[in-house]
């Protein structure tokens, strides 16, 4: 007789709840699956449900959350409403759609009938919630900028530099009949093959950076976010930003040397 | 004479100097704007939240001030607790909420704050006075400008919004009785105060005493750490946050701007280190027959490791003042692109410019420009003077 009570309380008793933590706070506060916590909507509160951790999952990878050190956990939607005191109220429903024009035709269709709702694009809404990075990467093209007029002085500098460390060559072939244009074409070819085993160089050393601060942006913020990416374009802008100085110091450099007589550039 | 020896010689190759000059410019500005960003935005942080006086703040347990929707509740009972202690000179809890305002065929949304305008710390006036009275408001110029109203019009504010019949509710009528600034707004953000019993009734029942904030002025000469002791230990539902401690989550949470700065100033540094040398190297080179005879006359060695060091010091210190000039109008750029952060408050500076950080800036240019001398004056005053000699005679 008691077995058989027991067995019936044992069928009644509400199924234990269960929740899924982030591994940020997994890894904080030494939690692990299959564990009790309590959870309450009130801080400092004595009352609160008993849950069991089902799952630790990875963190999503939203700009937004990045600099935000905050835990996430995952519950039931009934039972966050029913700790929060939300009632039947969601924030936001996701609607999955099996292609782009379906997703257009459902958005006009939810944005026309149903009352009180707007519905939006995820790619709008993480265009949005990414301003941070916007921000982040205006800022950073402008740095850019100054460090490309850095790079343009300091490539004309080396390479008027490297002309007239040459003056007496150059001298010696425009007086043994070497036209200025040939001259010329050789030091720009110069400059180039300059600029482009130095735009090589600094792929390279770009994408080793770019593997390091991804490596410790993602240790620091505990996300998989990717912090740089070195794309094809990237790496074409750079190359052709380099040659193009590149030529542009070689021209200018050359055109000094061609245009003073060969006597002088012997220092007769 | 190293002065008119150096000068002599950069004059020689005067479009090679100006180059480098510019080239230093260039990195000196960079690296003034790195020092200023390293140094400015903790700065910057901390005069705005001393600006009126309150070194504490109390937010919602697990929060920082208006970090999240979160509220505490119970806030006359907090109020007494706080007023309690003679430590505390003024006491200004502080209530964030949206309130909507209908404008012919369109609704203009804003934030506001809910406050006690006797003790607030959140906005300075611009014209007009405090919102004294329950039905009166004070606004911003966005907000003003949105709403096309002047001091003294009355204005329909809801606080609340059904999104499923489209309707406001919890509404009041308010007057507007003055212009104000935010201290703590976003650029461009719409912003209203009003009394903090007006706002509570307006974001409905659940928020009837609640508050988002509470700002504390510790009487001076007390100890803040033991006020924030004497908190914690009555109140226990909110996060104690001095100002330090509030520097710190900044300084944590704008991290990668100060490692940025630091990166980018090392490479600025190296890089105007690498102008200068290569400069002063090849003008050495081309300069060792001169150098020679020089010491073959009876110049000390001295004479010439000065004049060459000083070669390095005058592009390295002229091209650093271009530089600082340079970095400020490019800082006052870069500035103008992080403050759209956002969620970040208007008044805050990422590129403050403090005397110190152009000292920083020139000390360190200055430095480089020493560095940049000492390989190629080693080189030119222990040349073999009598080879050196026969070399360039042969040459």
């Amino acid at each position: 007789m008691i077995n058989a009570l027991l067995a019936v309380a044992f069928l009644l008793q509400a199924p234990q709840r269960t929740i899924a933590i982030d591994e940020r706070l997994a890894a904080d506060a030494h939690l692990s699956v299959g564990d009790r916590v309590v959870l309450s909507a009130i801080p400092e509160s004595s009352r609160g449900d008993t849950v069991v951790i089902s799952a630790i999952v990875k963190r999503g990878t939203d700009p937004a959350e990045v600099a935000r050190s905050e835990f996430r956990i995952r519950l039931h939607l009934d039972h966050l409403q029913s700790i929060a005191g939300y009632g039947d109220r969601v924030d936001r429903f996701a609607v999955a759609t099996p292609s782009d024009a379906a997703t257009e035709k459902a958005l006009a269709e939810i944005n026309s009938a149903a009352f009180g709702f707007e519905a939006h694009r995820s790619k709008d809404i993480a265009v949005g919630t990414s301003k941070t990075f916007q921000v982040v990467s205006r800022f950073h093209k402008a740095i850019g900028v100054i460090t490309i007029v850095a790079s343009a002085i300091f490539l004309l500098c080396i390479m008027l530099l490297k002309v007239e460390e040459r003056r007496r060559d150059v001298a010696a072939l425009r007086l043994i009949g070497i036209s200025q244009r040939t001259v010329m074409r050789a030091v720009v070819i110069e400059a180039a093959l300059l600029a482009l085993v130095g735009s090589a160089l600094g792929v390279g050393a770009g994408w080793v950076g770019s593997q390091f601060v991804n490596w410790y942006y993602r240790g620091v913020y505990r996300t998989p976010l990717a912090f740089s990416i070195v794309t094809p374009s990237i790496i074409t802008l750079a190359v052709a930003l380099s040659l193009v100085l590149g030529i542009a110091a070689g021209i200018l450099a050359s055109l000094r040397l061609v245009r003073t007589p060969p006597l002088v550039l012997f220092g007769r | 004479m190293p002065f008119a020896l150096a000068w002599t010689s950069l004059r020689r190759h005067g479009t090679r100097t100006l180059l480098a000059m510019l080239g230093v410019a260039v990195a000196a500005a960079m690296l003034l704007d790195m020092v200023m960003m390293s140094t400015g935005m903790r700065e910057s942080f901390r005069s705005l939240l001393l600006s009126r006086g309150f070194q504490l703040r109390l937010a919602p347990k697990g929060t920082l001030p208006f970090d999240t929707d979160a509220t505490m509740s119970n806030t006359g009972g907090m109020v007494r607790v706080l007023r309690a202690n003679p430590n505390f000179t003024a006491v200004s809890p502080v209530l964030g909420g949206t309130i909507h305002i209908p404008r012919g065929d369109r609704v203009i949304t804003s934030s506001a704050l809910g406050l006690d305008p006797r003790v607030q710390g959140d906005y300075e006036m611009l014209s007009g006075r405090d919102p004294l009275a329950a039905n009166e408001m004070v606004a911003n110029d966005e907000l003003i400008r949105a709403l096309g109203v002047r001091m003294g019009d009355t204005l329909r504010v809801a606080g609340g919004y059904d999104p499923q019949t489209r309707e406001y509710s919890l509404t009041r009528r308010l007057v507007l009785t003055g212009r104000v600034r935010f201290l703590y707004g976003a650029s461009h953000q719409r912003a209203a105060a009003m009394q903090l019993g007006t706002l509570q009734k307006m974001s409905g029942p659940d928020k009837a005493d609640a508050s988002s904030l509470f700002m504390i002025r510790v009487r001076e000469g007390s100890s803040v750490d033991s006020a924030t002791r004497w908190i914690r230990e009555r109140i226990f539902t909110v996060n104690v946050i001095s100002t330090e401690s509030a520097l710190n989550q900044v300084d944590e949470r704008l991290r990668y701007f100060r490692q940025l700065a630091v990166i980018l100033g090392s490479v600025s540094l190296f890089v105007g280190f690498l102008l200068v040398t290569t400069l002063v190297t090849v003008s050495v080179n081309e300069r060792i027959g001169e150098i020679a005879v020089m010491r073959a006359i009876g110049v000390s060695r001295v004479h010439v490791v000065m004049q060459i060091v000083l070669e390095g010091v005058a592009i390295s210190l002229v091209g650093a003042f271009a530089g600082l000039l340079l970095g400020l109008v490019t800082g006052r750029y870069l500035n103008s692109i992080l403050s759209s952060f956002p969620g970040l408050p208007e008044a805050i500076d990422f590129f403050l410019f403090q005397p110190k950080a152009a000292w920083t800036a020139l000390g360190l240019l200055a430095l480089s420009g020493i560095a940049a001398g000492v390989y190629p004056a080693f080189r030119a005053s222990s040349l073999p003077i009598a080879t050196t000699l026969r070399q360039e005679a042969i040459a």
